[in-house]
């Protein structure tokens, strides 16, 4: 690793940019545009987002203070857990556990960064991970095993079993720093009782071990208070995935990371909701001047990534999919699987209930919906079993009127890349044209975006989409 | 007035030197052909005639490089890693890290005061990281390899490459350039990509003063200084000999203490 | 301890379609293949099926593997799954798969894709088999159900009874060949060796596939040839322990070994001693007995936080052996294993134990001269 990097916490520097650019987000457009000639390297990401207005300056102070959590978190006295996207942390809120979500905090780095995370990923394979393991964690998980970062107290993930590979990083993580880890374990199966009754016994477990390791107790009426956040929550989402099946797409492509981004890092508090509202404000605006909300206005085509988002410098995935007029119907991240979202209908037994009754109720409740989040989902079993990623891709894809399917995910994932191949075929024969992308949602240094945008374009056109 | 050898029989060359009293008195590099003998034979002939001396005036020779086992002249076989350690440290005395770099391998090692292997890796993946990543990348470029390894003083934004695969960097080299990216940011890139994966090498044994570095890579001043950068180490170049030698001049110690 | 006697041994440690196998078939018996050490043999053996493990050996190409397994993906699943495709499993009436690993789990799908397109591949009783990742009470009760799905899956499809008593009977046969492995590991562990580590490691492969009561017997034998006149194999060598990803492969021994002063004398991989794993309760309930010896007591990376007892486990491997060098391998793209040898190296290195860690393709032995460099320096090391 660099010298300079060590000099500084990878945490730290992250909020030390976020800070300032959430409070120029409501300045005038004079102002910002005096203010990007002071940061030329941060401006490719920042432009996209300040120019969503409310939604971008709300996303943005989200975005801080998480960062500001993280980095107070044990001067005010709080416990840090790693977890991952595949978890909801609204339990960790429940519970007064500050999370840090390494997916997230890695992508942040790779759409900020020209050198996005490069310098951890490699440290992590220095001290021992292999190099063909998922960069996702290993990002984030590389500053805060060099200690670049604020002293992790406990790991938790939900993966083994569903992937191994993410599992294996929260594993070697807490090995390396003798850090107490639990793990969720998932069935192959999704709605059956006997599985439903693993998920509330694993994750009563799980709670149990948080409590021993945070020294705080589970309060039943902060857990409701969280839950009816989430649920509120859920209700913005169910308007917004409605809206979005409109034609054109009232939702800019930016919007699908706001969406998740918020949700992994945010479930169950206010700072989610708020953005949500902004967002469904904006979307119904767009929606009642009937106006796509790609830049261009113009919508031509409709994607669905069936797995992830492509996290490579300044957005240039996201300016990719706006400048060909390509509207982003979400991916695996996007989609919470509450019993009220428009999906679900076609998915029977896809979703779950909450139902605040009781503290039994609850835990039920957000056993169910912890077991609902991206992968754990419908990766966890053979993909063409019910409720898993077969049948739930071809739903929400004619759900939402997609053209085409992407694939993108990265070399890590064992999971998918074990059946991508028979999976996109069965897919085609739905009439769906699918893209695997070979590139590293967060390592351009697997394939540059100059070659994964050439390949994207040579798609569109060979399949006669554009 | 003892007279040793060593050969070292590699993918892309093969090297020979003959010592005497702990000084190189002739050396030879030579490109490797099909079969390893012919290559020892040639690079052997070679030194033989820059030091004049004759096969048999040597007391021992030692064999080491891919093509160890077929050299017919070699009194014993040794393996590269610990002859590129013993030549390393005859090149640079002080060294206590040798980063090697030869055509179609990277390996790196911690060696202690007498130049024996404390600990050692190598690179397991593709050509990526190894000298033929080089060559490759210079080709398409249209220069040479040491040309290559001055494009980085003058680069202004280096390029991202992919660095894991040396097709698809390859791949990426012909889009900058066919997009008009400047060629010294171009070729930045790529020792940029080199060093990196080097460095996880390097790393990975716990790099320790003073570093040096051998093997032909060692001379792109480029991959040099990115990889110092990285590391946030000097790295020291071998003087005395061309650093290509180091595997042959180990081999041609061992072989005196045979 | 002659050769003939280590014949049978190495027909089934090296060979797809062993003698065994053969024989087994021509008395019209049936056999299930299963992919992972945690799929109980007794179950079959109490059915009259002849349990095998699957593996990947003699493949020469991937043709079928890389046609349904995508290309960041070990190459264990692929060459099983070559042989599949190839119809070299042709004599196999069931496969139970495990989620040993994702990749070993996705041997569901692209098996069963893969016999659309090559119809007969798939054998009539196909069956996922779902093995949780923890040992707490409810993941043993899980377990438990699992074993008990599995036992009436295959009464319904081979039409017979698997009574309780029989499971009991086959624990203690199984338990029987357990005892003999581990008498085989002390004698390895002796100053003599008494056995090349290649001799060692196609004896334990070997029971993975040949029928238990053969190979019980057959091991007893050379045991006992064994400590009559125990060889000194070890003389002069260095004792070498190998561990890290799944592997059968011989040649790997052989290239170790092949080094005049390399001795393999133990393993901590998911063949031998490892895999048979302790012996099970032979009273009571045979499930739970099963339960608790294939899962409760097992400590596979793919457990997860179970480093520190794998560990445990190897410092007592390492001290009853007395092992001077340990060769930490893993397949490429075994996250598991890879990261985990990192951290064994780490910590055995700074108990003074020297390491070897190396990235290896499953299959036929490729980059033998990559290898063989390393080992060479690794033994000059020691």
């Amino acid at each position: 690793m660099r010298p300079e990097l060590k000099e500084y916490h990878y945490d730290w520097m992250l909020w030390r940019i976020l800070a300032p650019a959430s409070r120029v987000a409501d300045g005038s457009a004079k102002e910002l545009t005096h203010m990007y000639r002071y940061a030329p390297y941060f401006k490719g990401i920042l432009q996209p987002i300040l120019q969503e207005g409310a939604v971008g300056s709300t996303f943005l102070k989200m975005m801080t203070r998480y960062m500001e959590n993280l980095n107070t978190a044990h001067r005010r006295g709080k416990k840090i857990a790693i977890t991952t996207f595949c978890f909801s942390p609204a339990i960790c809120y429940a519970l007064d556990v500050v999370p840090v979500t390494l997916e997230v905090v890695t992508a942040v780095g790779g759409l900020m960064w020209k050198r996005g995370t490069f310098d951890y990923l490699d440290y992590a394979c220095e001290i021992g991970f292999t190099e063909t393991s998922c960069s996702s964690q290993r990002g984030a998980l590389g500053a805060y095993l060099a200690g670049l970062g604020e002293e992790i107290d406990m790991v938790l993930c939900d993966t083994p079993g569903i992937c191994d590979t993410n599992a294996n990083a929260f594993a070697f993580a807490a090995a390396y720093l003798k850090k107490p880890f639990y793990h969720l374990n998932y069935p192959q199966g999704l709605a059956d009782q006997r599985t439903e009754k693993y998920h509330v016994d694993d994750y009563k477990a799980m709670i149990r071990f948080m409590e021993e390791h945070s020294g705080n107790r589970l309060d039943q009426d902060r857990l409701r208070e969280i839950l009816r956040e989430v649920d509120r929550q859920d209700a913005l989402l169910a308007d917004l995935e409605e809206l979005h099946r409109l034609i054109p797409a009232p939702l800019p492509p930016i919007y699908n990371v706001f969406n998740y981004v918020g949700r992994f890092l945010f479930s169950g508090s206010p700072e989610y909701t708020r953005l949500l509202e902004q967002m469904v404000k904006k979307v119904r605006e767009n929606v009642v001047a009937r106006r796509s909300g790609l830049n261009s206005g113009k919508e031509k085509l409709r994607a669905f990534l069936c797995y992830i988002d492509h996290y490579s410098l300044n957005w240039n995935f996201w300016n990719w999919m706006d400048t060909r007029g390509i509207a982003h119907m979400g991916g695996i991240l996007s989609r919470g699987f509450r019993d009220n979202a428009c999906y679900t209908a076609e998915l029977p037994g896809s979703s779950y209930s909450l139902d605040m009754g009781s503290l039994e109720t609850m835990l039920d409740s957000i056993a169910q919906m912890n077991a609902r989040l991206p992968m754990v989902r419908s990766i966890r079993g053979p993909y063409d079993q019910p409720n898993m990623w077969l049948e739930e891709s071809l739903a929400v894809a004619k759900m939402f009127q997609a053209d085409f399917m992407i694939y993108n995910g990265t070399p890590g994932c064992r999971n998918t890349w074990g059946m991508v191949k028979p999976f996109a075929r069965e897919i085609e024969k739905h009439g769906y044209p699918v893209h695997i992308m070979y590139a590293d949602a967060f390592d351009d240094r697997v394939e540059s975006w100059a070659a994964t945008q050439e390949r994207l374009n040579e798609f569109l056109q060979v399949r006669g989409l554009l | 007035m003892t007279l040793t050898a060593g050969c070292d029989v590699g993918s892309l060359t093969a090297k020979a030197v003959i010592m005497r009293d702990g000084r190189i008195i002739g050396a030879q590099v030579v490109k490797s052909r099909a079969k390893p003998e012919i290559s020892a034979k040639e690079a052997m002939a070679g030194a033989l005639t820059a030091a004049r001396v004759a096969l048999e005036d040597v007391a021992a020779c030692v064999g080491t490089g891919y093509g160890r086992e077929k050299i017919p002249f070699v009194k014993e076989v040794v393996s590269e890693i610990a002859c590129h350690a013993k030549g390393a440290k005859w090149l640079v005395s002080s060294a206590r890290t040798v980063i090697d770099i030869g055509g179609q391998d990277c390996k790196a090692m911690r060696i202690d005061e007498h130049g024996e292997v404390i600990k050692f890796i190598t690179n397991d993946k593709c050509a990526s990281g190894t000298g033929r990543f080089l060559d490759v990348m210079a080709r398409v470029l249209g220069i040479s390899v040491d040309e290559l390894g001055r494009l980085s003083a003058g680069a202004k934004q280096p390029v991202t490459l992919a660095s894991t695969c040396t097709v698809w960097a390859q791949a990426d080299v012909i889009k900058y350039l066919n997009s008009g990216i400047a060629v010294a940011d171009i070729g930045a890139g790529i020792n940029i990509a080199m060093a990196n994966r080097v460095a996880i090498l390097a790393n990975s044994v716990k790099a320790e003063h003073d570093v040096c570095m051998t093997g032909g890579v060692a001379k792109n001043n480029g991959v040099v200084q990115t990889l110092a950068q990285l590391l946030g180490r000097r790295i020291t170049v071998p003087r005395k000999a061309d650093p290509q030698l180091a595997g042959a001049i180990g081999a041609a110690i061992i072989a005196g203490q045979l | 301890m002659s050769k003939a006697m280590l014949e049978i041994f190495y027909d089934a440690a090296e060979k797809v379609n062993s003698a065994a196998i053969n024989a087994w078939k021509a008395q019209g018996k049936k056999i299930v293949g299963n992919t992972c050490s945690y799929v109980p043999a007794e179950i079959f053996h109490a059915a009259g099926i002849l349990p095998v493990r699957l593996r990947g050996i003699e493949t020469d190409n991937m043709a079928v593997g890389d046609t349904y397994f995508g290309p960041y993906i070990c190459s264990f699943p692929k060459c099983i799954l070559q042989l599949a495709g190839e119809g070299r499993f042709a004599f196999l009436d069931g496969a139970v798969i495990t989620p040993g690993c994702d990749a070993m789990r996705r041997l569901d799908e692209c098996w069963r894709k893969a016999g659309e397109d090559i119809p007969g591949i798939v054998p009539p009783f196909f069956y996922y088999f779902d093995v949780p990742h923890k040992t707490a009470p409810h993941g043993l009760d899980w377990f438990k159900e699992e074993i008990r799905r599995l036992i009436q899956a295959v009464e319904q499809h081979f039409h017979l009874s698997i009574t309780h008593e029989a499971l009991r009977a086959s624990i203690r046969q199984y338990n029987q060949g357990r005892r003999l492995l581990k008498q085989l590991e002390d004698l390895r562990a002796t100053p003599e060796a008494g056995i090349t580590g290649a001799d060692a490691f196609a004896v334990a492969v070997a029971g993975t596939v040949l029928p238990r009561e053969e190979y019980n017997s057959r091991l007893a034998e050379l045991l006992q040839v064994l400590e009559q006149n125990l060889p000194a194999v070890a003389d002069g060598k260095k004792r070498l322990l190998t561990m890290g990803s799944i592997s059968d492969d011989m040649d790997l021994i052989r290239l170790i070994e092949g080094h005049p002063k390399a001795l393999v004398v133990a393993e901590n991989l998911c063949f031998g001693v490892r895999y048979e794993g302790p012996e099970l309760e032979e009273n009571g309930d045979p499930v739970a007995a099963m339960a608790q010896g294939y899962l409760g007591k097992s400590t596979c990376p793919r457990m997860y936080g179970k480093y520190q007892e794998r560990l445990d486990i190897l410092k007592q491997t390492i001290a009853r052996a007395k092992v001077e060098g340990v060769i930490l391998q893993n397949i490429r793209f075994c996250d598991l294993h890879g990261s985990e040898n990192s951290l064994f190296q780490r910590d055995l290195e700074a108990m003074g134990i020297p390491c070897l860690k190396i990235e290896r393709e499953y299959g036929p032995l490729t980059e033998k001269g990559r290898i063989k460099m390393r080992l060479d320096a690794f033994l000059r090391q020691l």
